[in-house]
């Protein structure tokens, strides 16, 4: 899609990069009003014998979201969204949100969508959430039960 | 043993609802996207999103499926404070599954969150390497303060079998 174009099937959506820091670790657990100590307590998790904290697998939802709406612009919105988790992901890891859009109807489209872990490199590590898809409104900025 | 006994399969219909005690607000929104790192001006700039056909500030989507502000339960030795079954299956590990989100509407900082969660099913299932596993599926349902739907979630929780692990 290009400035001003419509969004057709088959083209893939620009993807969204984060790198997952303890910080933002921290500052997700208090806007959502989850302070499970999974999420970054060492003590914690040394006694769960994982290797560090683990990234609340709900953040790739909200990831996945923008990644919509910073292509489609305000303009949109997303209807619904679902999600399978594959692997963990740990505090200072980087994910990749993709997706190619699967389907335009009038006013809105459908999409698959994944999340992976990657490497310094950029390459894939392995899948963090896949598969996922969403169907999204187009032209209004808000939803149907407004 | 089947892990699917008449207890677990008497969860389904249990049902759990929580109302805040006060409207959503737009720091909870705009904290959220500072959280994730979406800097979308929908979250900050009420000129800006009413620009859009929007009344004012909204929440990222999904924040409304993920926070547990609206469910005032205390913190538990875990540190967590949101709603939970304490479901306890024995010789078992829980992993989370997914979830699936349905969005009516953008929320509102005077949106006052009620959430009505329920068991809708349970089934038991084999992993492709052989193991026993049982799904919980259960659903949130939120509405406002006059009752009408802002979101839903669907959210998969699978007991896994520990039996035949080394």
């Amino acid at each position: 899609m290009t400035a001003g174009s419509a969004p057709v099937a088959g083209e893939a959506i620009p993807p969204l990069e984060r790198c997952i820091t303890l910080t933002s670790m921290v500052a997700y657990a208090g806007a959502t009003w989850d302070w499970h100590r999974l999420h970054y307590d060492p003590e914690f998790v040394a006694a769960n014998r994982l290797p560090a904290p683990v990234v609340d697998g709900q953040v790739f939802g909200a990831l996945l979201v923008e990644m919509l709406q910073d292509w489609l612009g305000p303009r949109c919105f997303v209807q619904t969204l679902d999600f399978t988790f594959r692997n963990l992901v740990f505090a200072g890891e980087t994910v990749r949100c993709s997706g190619t859009v699967t389907e335009v109807g009038e006013g809105r489209l459908s999409a698959d969508l994944r999340v992976d872990v990657v490497g310094t490199d950029g390459t894939v590590d392995r899948a963090a959430v896949a598969p996922a898809g969403a169907r999204v409104l187009l032209g209004t900025a808000e939803g149907p039960g407004a | 043993m089947s892990l699917l006994t008449e207890d677990i399969r008497g969860l389904v219909g249990r049902t759990r609802t929580y109302i805040a005690p006060e409207p959503f607000g737009a720091a909870a929104g705009r904290y959220f996207g500072l959280a994730i790192g979406d800097d979308n001006p929908l979250y900050s700039d009420p000129e800006f999103a009413r620009a859009q056909g929007l009344q004012g500030v909204t929440a990222p989507p999904t924040l409304i499926c993920e926070t547990n502000q609206y469910a005032g339960l205390p913190i538990g030795d875990d540190g967590y404070a949101g709603h939970m079954w304490q479901i306890e299956i024995p010789g078992t590990r829980l992993v989370r599954g997914g979830n699936r989100y349905t969005l009516h509407r953008r929320l509102r900082p005077e949106d006052v969150v009620t959430a009505t969660w329920s068991i809708s099913g349970v089934e038991e299932k084999v992993t492709r390497s052989g193991q026993e596993m049982l799904v919980l599926t259960s659903r949130a349902v939120y509405t406002d303060q006059d009752g009408r739907p802002l979101a839903e979630n669907e959210e998969t929780m699978i007991f896994v079998s520990l039996a035949g692990n080394s």
